[in-house]
């Protein structure tokens, strides 16, 4: 326990000693910031509905830019030695990193709690539906982190890593658009189950389905578990 | 854990990558209190021998195990026990020097409340107590090559495992890092990797041989260096006639051939090489032949160099022997 605790702090001084993390906060921050003006402001809605869709998307785009480095520069650095030859399993390693990641995620979505002020000033939003939408975003943020973090264990480049991320999680969100193409119902349910966007769809309408959390749930795990065997395998 | 009470034992380890063997049935020991030097050339293995004993990468067949730890089943175990100095100092650039330490002093266990006497320990004892505050990107070459021992320090391993240590140190830092380094290994182990022959001479108890991933020669590098020569040169300098020279060298037992040739100055002295064998008073039976007719200037039995060896196992005729 004590491994998996020293290797998350020493992500989160990793983070917050680098521009990258400053950088997909404030990016992030200002992207909600104008999502949520355009989606209430200007169309007068009281929900945060469009403005979860929003951030959603911009998640994905941002994920892998926080995921990118987390073995990928341990490989380049040469740090990779010290942190497989130290008293580590596999698995503190992994978890220790994907909390760190996972942390910045909250520190995300901690920010544009800001976006609920003018919300609550000026209507009355339910607050069961915002709540509901919070915690499908840092799911499937989690799930999204889960997968660049496989990605940037199986590469010693920061940016291929990146890059095959935003790929795999664009395929997953935009999957479910491919349902109405599909004539077997058996492949129409494959297809709108492997859906990141679908699941997420729910959480912003204020439902919390078991299935949707156990989709992004198995989807890290699946990834955790394949980062930390690899890392064992590579040896 | 077994019984074996070797600090870093290798038992017919070899290592694969596909089709190619990197390293073939390897095996050797290093005790507690005893500091082997690892010499061999580029690409011998010297680095994936380091690698499979610190556990970063694993055996293919055989077995490595360190303080009695099977290197491929307890390797937490052993890792604690461990420390390791890879050819590049392993650190992260954006942490500062005492952040840097304390994570690794975490992570193998030290006690919050020992943590400050630790770093204490370590910092003073690679003189890094003027950088503790400081970025590592800032840091010199020398610094982040003492910064990489300083961690391998940490928790006060049983084993220390050196892949080039002294690379890139300036002469007097070179002397502190042998000085821990020799500190280190009087009641633990230390297997040191170097290109710097005059090092293992000086901090090494035993030295081991390695090319193309076979071991070659293991012992004391005055051993190895009674093993490579069958021969010793005796030179001598004297104002003697050649011809009566060559023939009173000659007919002493043990001088096997003798070359003679003027100089060094223009004052008509000989310089001479004798070929002499291995045994210790054909030197004294020399001088005593030459003092008695000439005067004798100069004399001396010039023992083979370490790098003579050296060569000698990874170049020369030895090598089909060995």
């Amino acid at each position: 326990m004590s491994g998996l605790l020293a290797i998350y702090r020493k992500e989160l001084a990793t983070y917050f000693r680098s521009p990258i993390a400053y950088y997909v906060v404030a990016v992030f921050l200002l992207g909600t910031g104008y999502f949520f003006l355009y989606n209430v402001v200007l169309t007068g809605e009281t929900t945060m509905a469009g403005t979860f869709q929003n951030m959603g998307l911009l998640l994905l785009t941002l994920a892998p830019l926080i995921s990118m480095r987390l073995l990928s520069a341990e490989y380049s650095a040469g740090t990779a030695e010290l942190l497989l030859t130290l008293p580590l399993s596999p698995w503190q390693i992994v978890l220790g990193k994907y909390l760190g990641a996972v942390t910045i995620l909250v520190i995300i979505a901690a920010g544009t709690l800001v976006d609920l002020v003018p919300l609550y000033l000026f209507g009355t939003p339910e607050t069961t539906t915002i709540a509901a939408g919070y915690l499908g975003f840092v799911l499937l943020g989690m799930a999204c982190l889960a997968v660049g973090q496989l990605f940037s264990t199986l590469t010693h480049n920061q940016i291929v890593a990146a890059l095959l991320t935003a790929a795999v999680l664009l395929g997953f969100w935009f999957v479910g658009h491919l349902q109405s193409f599909q004539t077997s119902a058996a492949l129409r349910d494959l297809v709108g189950y492997l859906s990141f966007a679908l699941h997420f769809v729910d959480f912003i309408r204020g439902l919390v389905r078991s299935e949707a959390v156990a989709f992004y749930l198995v989807v890290s795990a699946v990834a955790l578990v394949l980062s930390a065997g690899y890392l064992q395998w590579r040896r | 854990m077994t019984s074996t009470s070797a600090a870093i034992a290798l038992e017919s380890v070899s290592k694969r990558y596909g089709s190619t063997t990197i390293i073939h049935d390897l095996s050797f020991t290093v005790q507690r209190g005893e500091i082997v030097g690892f010499l061999g050339p580029n690409g011998a293995g010297k680095t994936t021998t380091m690698r499979m004993i610190a556990g970063f990468t694993t055996a293919t067949s055989g077995r490595v195990t360190v303080a009695g730890y099977d290197m491929a089943t307890e390797h937490v175990e052993a890792a604690r026990r461990i420390g390791y100095v890879p050819e590049r100092p392993p650190l992260y650039d954006t942490l500062d020097v005492g952040a840097y330490l304390t994570f690794v002093a975490r992570v193998k266990g030290v006690r919050r409340g020992a943590m400050a006497a630790e770093l204490e320990r370590v910092t003073a004892a690679c003189r890094l107590e003027a950088v503790v505050g400081r970025e590592i990107y800032k840091l010199s070459k020398g610094y982040r090559q003492r910064l990489g021992l300083a961690q391998a320090l940490l928790g006060d391993p049983d084993v220390l495992l050196l892949d080039e240590p002294t690379a890139g140190l300036d002469p007097g830092q070179i002397q502190e890092t042998r000085e821990v380094i020799r500190a280190f290994g009087r009641d633990r182990a230390v297997l040191l990797s170097t290109h710097i022959l005059a090092e293992v001479t000086l901090i090494c108890r035993r030295v081991a041989i390695i090319d193309h991933g076979r071991l070659l020669a293991i012992d004391s590098p005055a051993g190895l260096q009674r093993a490579v020569e069958q021969t010793n040169r005796v030179t001598l300098q004297t104002s003697a006639p050649a011809a009566a020279l060559r023939e009173t060298l000659l007919s002493i037992d043990g001088v096997k051939a003798v070359e003679v040739r003027p100089g060094p100055g223009d004052d008509g002295r000989l310089t001479v090489d004798c070929q002499v064998d291995l045994r210790p008073d054909v030197e004294a039976a020399i001088a005593r032949a030459v003092a008695a007719r000439w005067d004798l200037h100069r004399l001396e039995r010039q023992q083979p160099t370490l790098e003579n060896v050296f060569l000698q196992y990874v170049a020369g005729p030895a090598r089909g022997a060995a």
